[in-house]
């Protein structure tokens, strides 16, 4: 079970990562539900002023992936 | 004897060639007909696992 | 249903099964659809339509082995085909791509003997693939060609199954020639070899026996140096080959076509998609067996033949759909709908959708929350555009599966509805939510309103976006006047659009001009002038010979070219680019070859035979040797066109005359598909094959009465020496590595300097950079009537371009310039991949940064690094992405 207070922001990019998210359903694996996906166009996209936002708002951690 | 041509295409078979040949044609100004005989398209391709070289999905 | 992503996903009714229609008993699944889409009255109907051109794609079937009583595929439960070991790996087959033995036994097995079967699965330590089944066989059954596609097939499956099993997973192929001659496909079985340690067995199988007890298969065979072994596997996999239905030769006798021996339609190499009736064209598995990109460019090239036969009546039958007038939402309060989809029991079988429904309605700005079953279905979407227009609604949110498939059929609602596409925000409550989730169908709840909650936020920002419109203008440069390059010209112009050929010799023709005969045995300088006699005298085509390309400019729709012909450099500007500048024989520098002039190459014989050299009528013995330059460390590709080119020239020699010994040193044939055919034919003509290793090559030392020629024989494993009056060396086609071209169209070579195509299977004929596009041996090595087929298919993926003129647009999500915040810097024009951004040159903001949306690929990189914050991403603009970030815990 998840713990409730854990809260991990992944920001995941729209052609690799977001689609292997996808993939990750479609093969009906099982993970955790901590994560909440915000889709970015391309990890270049990603700011450090998102990452430090994300903290302040209570994330356990940031996970940025493309 | 020459007939008056008509703008449109019958595409025989419903996998990866015959979609393919449908859209290129729709997308150049063609009516297209798709006849398919099973009940969805995709044809044999869409039951890969994965495809050479590049062990992509087939999907 | 045949699998779980069939499209469209519905559920059929096989007619000949079902209860109701046979008996008129059950009913069941009429009561319990909440569609109401089950009705039993649907019958048969017989539709007439006209048509201008038929294409015929029916595709093949596996060949069913059953039949093989060596092989007992239909005893042994743990003999499977290639098709079913296929779904066996697959994350949505009935194994959930768990490789186990007894595959094919139900999950949760009910009868008794299937149970006592399940109790013995067990997770397979080693497997065997045998090549060959239902392929290059004429005795056990009616198959004399190779089917292309089950080599490359094998070595991949026994790849993934070392993926899904682990790697020490032993995975053997039995085969007889490993026919790998695609483009990246030999390094692809090099790596199998020696990186994933695959065991590849060069023979034939002669029987499998099973131990009754646990299932394991005992396999007999003699291996290389002609012992007999005998191996037990745990599973084996037959690679079936590809077969034409009986329905599909139905299907050819009532159209009234040509078939060939193997059962395809018969095609001419000059025209590779047209069947023997006019107006009826093929492609696919059905125009010989080939492999998914090879079906690609048929698709393609089959759409242009048919296309170019109907040019004069093109767009007299499509309808326009007319778009509705976009209502100016800027400065309006948010008023957000949010649509909760349950996709049947996919997301609504986990998540509480009422409940989320419910949450959904109650966040701000939102003015009406709708459950939906299927919210891509037809109706949903109607009552979507309804529901918009009722209540007013600016911003839109779905929360269904990915948009990475959907979003666009959302957006074409929000279109139709007067909304503005980029006022649309989908999050994805299945594949990353319910699908992944589903033992936990709380947290899963809660996580579901996490996500509606940022969406809304994002969407409440979100703002109408414009997309810039594209003019495309209506000509084309072709780069190469080869075979690939003048069928490309040849089709477009016959669409109506100027065409330039660039041509850098002084005649069209290209290497085709060295070839005697096709595969297929047509004269290729009788077809090949008729070609140049029809782009001579088509006055849309432009041919600018002894011409050179010295820059090109701009981008989709806007190029301009500098074309330099006699020291004279001339601009000419074309909306697309076709590039077909083909490869050329390699000069070997191994077997003697330019030491004595009894030592030529292909090509060479090619002349040879062509002014019917008398040279040739004294040959008493020829040898040719093959892979001379390729499947080598330093060009590790095979050259695809070799194998069939020598066992046909080979044949000639044999047909010449009978008495001259002809000796092929080789180390796999690859005469693919139906060339298959050829090679038998040159073995019944007496020319003999010897098989060499790359690491024991032949040595030619060259005599004054003869080439004395040794090679180990790989039957006797012992030196044979052949003395030859002429040796043939089958050169490597080697690509012309043009790194000048390649940076002019920002288009990619590969390591051999092949053209790299947009994708491996299903973007052969186009580049990634959009409006280029590529053809014939430029791309890879390839025989006369693959290189007609790619110019084919890139003047027909050229053509739904030009096609477009006024209706090609940029996407809206791109970046954009706050120039009163632009420092001018700099950053953004030198860390942009795509030149997109520079500095304005004149106005009043000259000297800021401006982006051009045309080239803008919308990837952020610029708004990242922009130290002023003046740069904006347009649908994924900071303050949206903070909205989200700011939404993740509900505001108590």
């Amino acid at each position: 079970m998840a713990d409730d207070n854990i809260k991990i922001v992944s920001f995941l990019c729209n052609w690799c990562s977001y689609g292997a998210a996808d993939l990750a359903g479609v093969s009906r694996m099982e993970y955790p539900a901590d994560i909440r996906v915000i889709r970015i166009p391309c990890s270049g996209r990603m700011s450090p002023k998102f990452i430090l936002s994300a903290f302040r708002e209570g994330a356990d951690a940031v996970w940025v992936s493309g | 004897m020459e007939s008056k041509k008509t703008g449109s295409v019958v595409v025989i078979g419903g996998g990866i060639s015959g979609m393919l040949s449908a859209l290129d044609l729709a997308n150049s100004g063609f009516y297209v007909y798709l006849v398919e005989k099973g009940p969805s398209i995709g044809g044999v391709m869409a039951q890969l696992d994965k495809t050479f070289p590049t062990n992509d999905c087939a999907m | 249903m045949e699998y779980p992503q069939a499209v469209p996903l519905k559920y059929a009714i096989n007619p000949d099964v079902c209860l109701k229609l046979t008996k008129d008993k059950c009913g069941t699944c009429e009561e319990v659809c909440p569609a109401d889409a089950i009705d039993y009255t649907m019958t048969e109907e017989m539709l007439t339509v006209a048509a201008g051109s038929i294409i015929l794609a029916p595709g093949f079937k596996p060949f069913d082995p059953s039949r093989f009583d060596n092989y007992q595929y239909a005893n042994f439960p743990n003999v499977v085909t290639s098709m079913e070991f296929e779904r066996i790996l697959s994350a949505t087959g009935p194994t959930m791509g768990h490789v186990t033995t007894f595959p094919k036994l139900p999950a949760n097995p009910k009868k008794k003997k299937d149970k006592l079967l399940a109790q013995k699965r067990k997770d397979p330590k080693k497997i065997a693939w045998f090549q060959c089944v239902g392929s290059r066989d004429i005795n056990k059954c009616d198959n004399a060609y190779c089917s292309s596609v089950c080599c490359m097939y094998a070595v991949k499956e026994a790849i993934i199954a070392k993926e899904h099993a682990g790697s020490d997973l032993d995975c053997s192929i039995f085969f007889m020639d490993m026919r790998t001659p695609g483009k990246e496909f030999e390094k692809y079985y090099e790596n199998a070899k020696h990186k994933h340690g695959i065991n590849f067995i060069r023979s034939r199988v002669h029987s499998v026996t099973e131990d009754p007890e646990t299932g394991d298969l005992s396999v007999r065979y003699v291996d290389e140096l002609g012992q007999i072994i005998t191996e037990t596997y745990d599973m084996i996999v037959l690679s079936v080959g590809l077969e034409i239905s009986e329905e599909t030769r139905d299907l050819a006798g009532k159209l009234d076509i040509d078939l060939t021996e193997g059962g395809f339609a018969r095609t001419a190499s000059f025209e590779p998609v047209a069947t023997s009736r006019d107006g009826i064209y093929v492609s696919g598995v059905f125009n010989n067996p080939k492999d998914i990109p090879e079906s690609v460019l048929d698709a393609s090239a089959a759409a242009s033949a048919a296309g170019d036969a109907l040019a004069d009546v093109r767009n007299t039958l499509t309808k326009e759909t007319l778009p509705v007038e976009e209502t100016n939402v800027v400065g309006d309060r948010p008023s957000i709908g949010v649509f909760i989809c349950d996709c049947g029991s996919n997301i609504a079988g986990v998540v509480d959708c009422p409940s989320v429904t419910e949450y959904a309605a109650n966040l701000p700005y939102v003015t009406v929350a709708e459950e939906t079953t299927y919210a891509c279905s037809q109706d949903a979407q109607d009552k979507m555009v309804e529901i918009i227009k009722e209540k007013g609604l600016n911003r839109i949110v779905v929360a269904a599966c990915t948009p990475k498939t959907h979003e666009p059929l959302f957006q074409e609602t929000l279109k139709n509805s007067g909304l503005n596409k980029y006022l649309f925000e989908m999050t994805n409550i299945r594949n990353h939510n319910s699908w992944v989730h589903k033992n936990n169908p709380d947290i899963a709840t809660d996580k579901a309103k996490d996500l509606v909650r940022m969406a809304v936020a994002k969407a409440a920002l979100a703002q109408p976006l414009k997309e810039e419109k594209i003019n495309v203008n209506p000509s084309v440069m072709v780069v190469g006047g080869g075979l690939a390059g003048m069928t490309a010209a040849r089709s477009l112009a016959s669409q109506g659009y100027e065409t330039h050929i660039i041509e850098k010799k002084e005649c069209l023709g290209g290497e085709a001009l060295k070839l005697w005969k096709t595969a297929q045995g047509e004269d290729v300088q009788k077809e090949l002038d008729a070609l140049i006699q029809d782009i001579a005298s088509n006055d849309k085509i432009i041919v600018h010979t002894n011409t050179t390309l010295e820059g090109v400019d701009g981008f989709v729709g806007n190029f301009t070219s500098q074309l330099k012909t006699d020291g004279k450099t001339t601009p000419l500007e074309h909306g697309v680019a076709v590039l077909a500048t083909g490869a050329k024989a390699l000069e070997p520098d191994e077997y003697s070859f330019g030491r004595d002039d009894r030592i030529i190459r292909t090509l060479d014989l090619d002349k040879m035979f062509k002014e019917s050299d008398p040279k040739l009528d004294t040959v008493k013995s020829a040898v040719f040797i093959q892979c001379v330059g390729s499947r080598e460390p330093q060009r590790p590709y095979c050259s695809r066109v070799c194998c069939t080119h020598s066992v046909d020239n080979a044949i000639a020699l044999k047909e010449k005359n009978p008495e001259t010994d002809v000796f092929i040193l080789y180390r796999d044939i690859r005469t693919y598909g139906e060339r298959e055919l050829l090679y038998k034919k040159a073995r019944e003509k007496g020319v003999i094959f010897i098989r060499f290793d790359v690491e024991n090559k032949p040595e030619v030392v060259v005599e004054k009465d003869h080439l004395k020629i040794t090679v180990i024989d790989h039957v006797l494993n012992l030196p044979v020496t052949i003395y030859a009056d002429l040796l043939t060396l089958a050169a490597a086609l080697v690509p012309r590595k043009d790194e000048r071209l390649a940076n002019f169209f920002k288009v990619p070579l590969n390591d051999e300097g092949f053209f790299v195509e947009k994708h491996a299977k299903l973007g052969p004929a186009e580049f990634a950079t959009d409006g280029v596009f590529i053809a014939g041996s430029a791309h890879y090595p390839k025989p006369v009537n693959e290189a007609i087929t790619q110019g084919r298919a890139a003047a027909s993926r050229a053509l739904t371009l030009l096609a477009k003129k006024d209706s090609l647009f940029t996407s809206g999500n791109v970046a954009s310039v706050d120039v009163q915040k632009c420092s001018a810097c700099g950053v953004c024009i030198s860390i942009c991949p795509y030149n997109s951004p520079s500095f304005l040159a004149e106005g009043r903001f000259a000297g800021k940064a401006d982006v051009n949306a045309v080239l803008c690929k919308g990837c952020g990189l610029c708004v990242a690094s922009c130290r002023s914050g003046a740069i904006h991403l347009r649908g994924f603009d900071t303050n949206q992405i903070l909205s989200q970030i700011f939404a993740l815990d509900e505001v108590s």
